[in-house]
């Protein structure tokens, strides 16, 4: 049978495990959804117009040689479309005219991607770029080597970038002094929040949502007056989990395998052991009542069905998503499922601030075995800033891909004119890397309540004091891993209300994780955050 | 010197096995150097000899877990059953196949049989979640329908022993039975013609015969499968019981384990550790047991 | 003599009837489950599970997958090859390199046979092995990494030994005598012999190689040269991805079903594989031994 790759993979257990890694908690998705309620400073937004060519210091100092000719190699997440190496043969035809440089570009492709990361790392391949984020250990990485100090090299080969991202932003690329990544620069928020059926809200008399309570009323009133229908089907963890998080004002650390938390934003230094609080005791214990009623099935903890799948499907009526997820659902739900009226409820109305997202969830770095890292950021500093450069890669080939409509912002797809096969697929690629706000264009009928969104998360922003504290855990190693594993086999069952008695059970999960030595991380945590609040001067 | 002399005089026959030597020499001696990754906090500057030398400090996630005992014993106990249940029933329709008359039959029941290896666990997954889910699974619909009181399976744990293995058994018995049969092919046909010119009925000659001639098959493929007894079918039991901390009780083995703690915060060196102690358990095991067998009967040892 | 059927014979066929046919429709049924589930609609399957006799049908599995048909030729085309070439190959190996180890005048059996059945045990992990591959042999994106890695397997060959040592050393000493040579003695006396094991091991071989994903996964980079398995597990894993956070950003028009596909590719890919089994049936006969040793 497989025993070959079996026999690979004992010794390099996770491997096996990365593909069911995206399947069950959607890995670094839900990471990104629920750690970085990011990091940029405000002032990012507001910064973008600044024109940075009038003041590019290197172009006196005689541009780098470009004499040799150079193949890069780069990696990013995803898979090819299938008219990729069209739209690379263009790029690179474009690219080796101006800097004599051709790419080539790799995917990572979707399956056991973390593992294939960590290989391309680990193994010293001669890869001269890739994506890197928050989400995918960019912070264990940097301070275990893996990544190529940029600090002296960016003035040189990518002024243009070197001067338009913010200081701020850089900050977040910086592991020890040094710059090890390009931030995009891209400012948004991606506050957790939920989907819901509106239609069903008002054919009920169903109180609007706004808190928690009307919430409770929400999935009570379509359980019993939807027959058939499971308000949050498949695995509810995430809509649970976060509803937890978000309710209590809760910021944790380590994403949702973590459990230490800073009591609020407000207190930033009251760093705790979440499951020892009460506020966590009258959670579990409502959310045992709400099991008890059905709101989730008993097997939601096995299941893998996306919660979003069964509102298509008509069976169900919650559904976690950030807000630019629930634009895209939502754009998404209105071509498959016309006559559904979707509502939108995000968790940061709880508390009225949102936290925009750290630059670094998404940014592009240079491995330290990179054969060419001088090109390699020159021609990253073109593809982010010169616009044809930007939307050949990004949005593919004008005309066959997209078409852009009259103001020059917005793109069309399929494109003005085109006749479309039945399955044609948009022009996709895993862009986020590269991102540079003024080049990024807007995609005709998208979602019109995540403009309104984004305005009122804008208004309400507070700046990111928590996703910047750079920690990879290293001392409390060992413990760590015995706390993910009692979160996993004592914790989700008690939120999830599965348990019989949940006051035993709460017992139970609190000793497990004393004995599994959670004290001895929180006072890491509450060591290395004090030190990056000192740091910063926020009490 | 011996090992000259044998070279010289059987030199065609170690030249028949050089490639095999080296292509496990190659791909598999060589990269073992990488076990010392266990033994290091792994970084991406040093590489493998350039981190720093922790001793056992990686071994600590499993050995300070007081799980290790718990999860050896259920690791073994499932593997225990899924080698000797998975032998038994696969030898009993290789020798069906072997001795019933019926061509068209045989040939397609053993093609059908087949068929489980190539369903992914991913989907048996779903189709035990079709099968036991408490809100319209086959199972707990046709109990209610039979007038059974309502059971939840995902709120137990006991069922769930059953389930795995059931699955496991299934998705292995084509694979397996073919392995018996060609052994029960190789067995010359002058045995059963002395035994039927003797009298012997059709169970006496599979008793007499067939059998003790499929025993060394039988202990090799066990002893084969010894060496892996603490690893094993995270796959599974992945996707079987998922991310369900209500069912770990009786379905925690090693390898879900070592899954669910390193899975956030991946560690070459504590991955490495993990399969380390499972290799050398094994070791220890296959060791051992191919001792006894060796006093036994030296043709039934693996080495 | 005439052979009668015995009672006993009456009582073994009617429990082995018995016994087989409900294992083949337990193996079968799902089997039947998932052909009937990759021809249903998403939802129907997502609301309410399988069912043998869906309300309706849908061919959007299939579509998904054959958005770009010319790959999925080009992916079968290398499999194909792979598979060929690398049984072929690998039997030959395997086969040989367990003819040595099975003849019991071959002083370092044993401890060759542990040196090859060790590996099973041990293993660096897959970093060693990648960095031994890509930097070292710089296999990567090449189509031999495809074949090589999975040329010899210790279980096999073991196995194999297994089979070749039922062979009667009377066979090999008598050839001997006729002053035949060991690698003579190997093609023309034990392969011959060999049939149901070779057929086996030769089955298992290409199975392996028919299903790994895996190596494609790690080292090729190329899309003209990815083999069937790891070219539709990619098209499942975009699909599921596509609909977690973390593609988000991404929004195509086209979301394909994941369900479904699931099936579908699992008839995909076990379509072709399945004919090769009637096909080496006829090698698992009796009595081979005997007629050689007459002849």
């Amino acid at each position: 049978m497989n025993r070959k790759i079996a026999k690979r993979m004992s010794a390099f257990v996770p491997l096996t495990l990365t593909a069911a890694l995206l399947a069950a908690c959607s890995g670094g998705g839900s990471g990104s959804g629920l750690s970085n309620n990011g990091a940029a400073s405000p002032s990012a937004g507001g910064n973008d117009g600044s024109s940075p060519s009038a003041s590019a210091p290197a172009a006196d100092s005689g541009k780098p040689d470009t004499s040799k000719k150079v193949e890069l190699v780069w990696y990013v997440l995803g898979d090819a479309h299938q008219d990729t190496p069209k739209v690379l043969a263009e790029w690179n035809k474009r690219l080796e005219k101006d800097l004599n440089t051709t790419v080539k570009l790799n995917f990572t492709s979707w399956n056991e991607w973390q593992s294939k990361y960590n290989l391309l790392l680990a193994s010293g391949e001669k890869v001269d770029m890739l994506f890197a984020s928050s989400w995918a250990d960019f912070y264990k990485y940097a301070k275990q080597g893996a990544f190529m100090d940029l600090t002296g090299l960016l003035p040189k080969y990518a002024p243009q970038t070197w001067e338009e991202v913010p200081k701020d932003d850089w900050d977040t690329a910086t592991v020890g002094g040094k710059i090890y990544a390009v931030p995009n620069t891209n400012p948004e928020y991606t506050p957790n929040g939920i989907v819901y059926r509106e239609d069903w809200r008002q054919e009920l008399g169903l109180p609007e949502i706004k808190d928690l309570d009307s919430i409770e009323a929400y999935l009570d009133g379509v359980k019993k007056g939807k027959p058939g229908v499971t308000p949050i089907g498949g695995k509810a963890w995430n809509e649970v989990y976060t509803l937890f998080t978000d309710y209590y004002d809760f910021k944790v650390y380590g994403g949702e395998s973590g459990v230490i938390a800073s009591t609020s934003y407000d207190k930033p230094r009251d760093i705790v052991v979440y499951p020892f609080t009460s506020q966590f005791e009258e959670f579990v214990k409502r959310m045992k009542t709400w099991a008890d009623r059905g709101f989730w099935a008993s097997n939601t903890l096995s299941s893998q069905t996306e919660a979003g799948d069964l509102i298509k499907a008509g069976t169900g009526a919650v559904y976690w998503r950030n807000a630019p997820g629930a634009g895209g659902f939502i754009t998404d739900v209105s071509k498959t499922n016309p006559d559904y009226k979707l509502g939108y409820f995000p968790y940061t109305r709880f508390h009225n601030y949102a936290i925009p997202t750290l630059p670094m969830a998404n940014a592009m770095a240079v491995p330290k075995s990179a054969a060419n890292p001088e090109r390699s950021l020159m021609v990253l500093d073109k593809l982010r800033n010169d616009p044809t450069y930007f939307r050949l890669m990004t949005y593919g080939i004008e005309g066959t891909h997209y078409s852009i409509e009259a103001d020059g912002k917005t793109i069309v797809t399929p494109p003005a004119g085109a006749t479309v096969a039945k399955d044609w697929k948009n022009y996709d690629i895993a862009s986020w890397g590269w991102r540079y706000k003024p080049n990024m264009l807007d995609q005709k009928g998208s979602w019109e309540g995540l403009k309104a969104l984004n305005e009122e998360f804008a208004a309400e922003a507070k700046p990111n004091i928590f996703d910047p504290i750079t920690m990879d855990y290293a001392p409390v190693k060992a413990e760590q891993a015995a706390v993910n594993q009692v979160i996993k086999q004592y914790g989700q069952p008690l939120m999830m209300g599965l348990v019989k008695d949940p006051d035993k059970a709460l017992e139970t999960y609190r000793s497990k994780l004393k004995a599994a030595g959670v004290d001895k991380i929180l006072a890491y945590v509450q060591e290395q955050a004090n030190a990056y609040f000192d740091e910063k001067g926020i009490q | 010197m011996s090992l000259l002399r044998e070279l010289a005089r059987n030199k065609v026959l170690f030249l028949m096995i050089a490639p095999a030597l080296l292509f496990f020499t190659l791909f598999s001696y060589i990269p073992m150097v990488g076990v010392y990754y266990a033994f290091t906090n792994y970084s991406f500057e040093g590489g493998l000899f350039g981190s720093r030398f922790v001793g056992f400090d990686n071994f600590e996630f499993l050995f300070g877990s007081g799980q290790l005992a718990t999860l050896t014993r259920n690791t073994i106990l499932y593997n225990v059953v899924f080698i000797v249940l998975g032998n038994v029933l696969q030898l009993i329709c290789a020798v069906f196949l072997a001795e019933l008359p019926g061509k068209i039959f045989k040939k397609a029941s053993q093609s059908v049989m087949f068929l489980p290896f190539f369903i992914s666990f991913v989907l048996v997954g779903a189709f035990v979640l079709n099968l036991f889910s408490s809100e319209n699974g086959v199972i707990p619909t046709l109990l209610t329908q039979l007038g059974l009181p309502e059971y939840d399976f995902y709120m137990h744990t006991a069922p769930w022993k059953y389930i795995i293995v059931f699955f496991h058994i299934w998705k292995g018995l084509g694979y397996g039975t073919v392995i018996y049969l060609a052994a029960i092919m190789a067995i010359g046909d002058e045995y059963y013609e002395a035994a039927k010119i003797d009298g012997a009925n059709i169970f006496q000659r599979i008793r007499r015969i067939t059998i003790p001639m499929l025993v060394p098959t039988f202990i090799l493929l066990i002893l084969l499968s010894l060496g892996g007894i603490l690893k094993g079918q995270f796959d599974l039991f992945y996707q079987i019981i998922g991310q369900n901390g209500m069912l770990f009780e009786s379905t925690d083995i090693i390898d879900t384990y070592v899954y669910r703690s390193l899975a956030v915060n991946f560690d070459i060196g504590m991955g490495t550790a993990a399969g380390l102690f499972q290799s050398l358990f094994g070791l220890i095991l296959v060791l051992g047991v191919n001792y006894v067998i060796r006093r036994t009967n030296e043709d039934y040892a693996l080495f | 003599m005439k052979i009668k059927t015995e009672k006993s014979t009456l009582v073994f066929n009617a429990a082995g009837y018995t016994f087989l046919t409900i294992l083949s429709l337990l193996c079968l049924l799902p089997f039947l489950v998932i052909i009937i589930g990759s021809l249903t609609s998403e939802n129907e399957i997502i609301a309410e599970g399988f069912k043998l006799i869906p309300d309706r049908f849908s061919f959007d599995a299939y579509r998904a997958m054959f958005t770009n048909p010319i790959q999925i030729y080009r992916a079968y085309e290398v499999t194909i090859l792979v598979t060929v070439v690398g049984t072929a190959l690998g039997l030959f190996l395997t086969s040989m390199a367990g003819y040595v180890l099975s003849r019991k005048d071959f002083k370092f059996r044993n401890g060759l046979s542990f040196y090859i059945y060790f590996t099973t045990l041990f293993s660096g992990g897959l970093i060693p092995w990648y960095i031994l591959i890509v930097n070292y042999l710089n296999l990567k994106d090449n189509y031999m990494v495809l074949v090589i890695p999975g040329l010899l397997s210790a279980w096999n060959l073991i196995l194999m030994k297994n089979f070749m040592k039922s062979i009667p050393d009377s066979i090999v000493e008598s050839a001997k005598i006729d002053g035949a040579g060991d690698f003579a003695i190997y093609l023309k006396l034990i392969l011959p012999l060999s049939t149901p094991g070779l057929a086996t091991i030769g089955l298992f071989m290409a199975l392996a190689y028919w299903n790994d994903w895996f190596t494609a996964n790690l080292f090729i980079t190329s899309e003209h040269k990815f083999p069937l398995q790891f070219l539709l597990y990619k098209i499942l894993a975009s699909a599921s991805v596509l609909k977690t956070n973390i593609a988000g950003n991404l929004s195509p028009d086209f979301k394909p079903p994941t369900e479904t596909l699931k099936m579908a590719t699992a008839v995909v890919v076990t379509g072709p594989i399945i004919l090769l089994y009637p096909f080496l049936q006829r090698y698992f006969v009796k009595g081979l031994t005997i007629g050689a040793v007459k002849g």
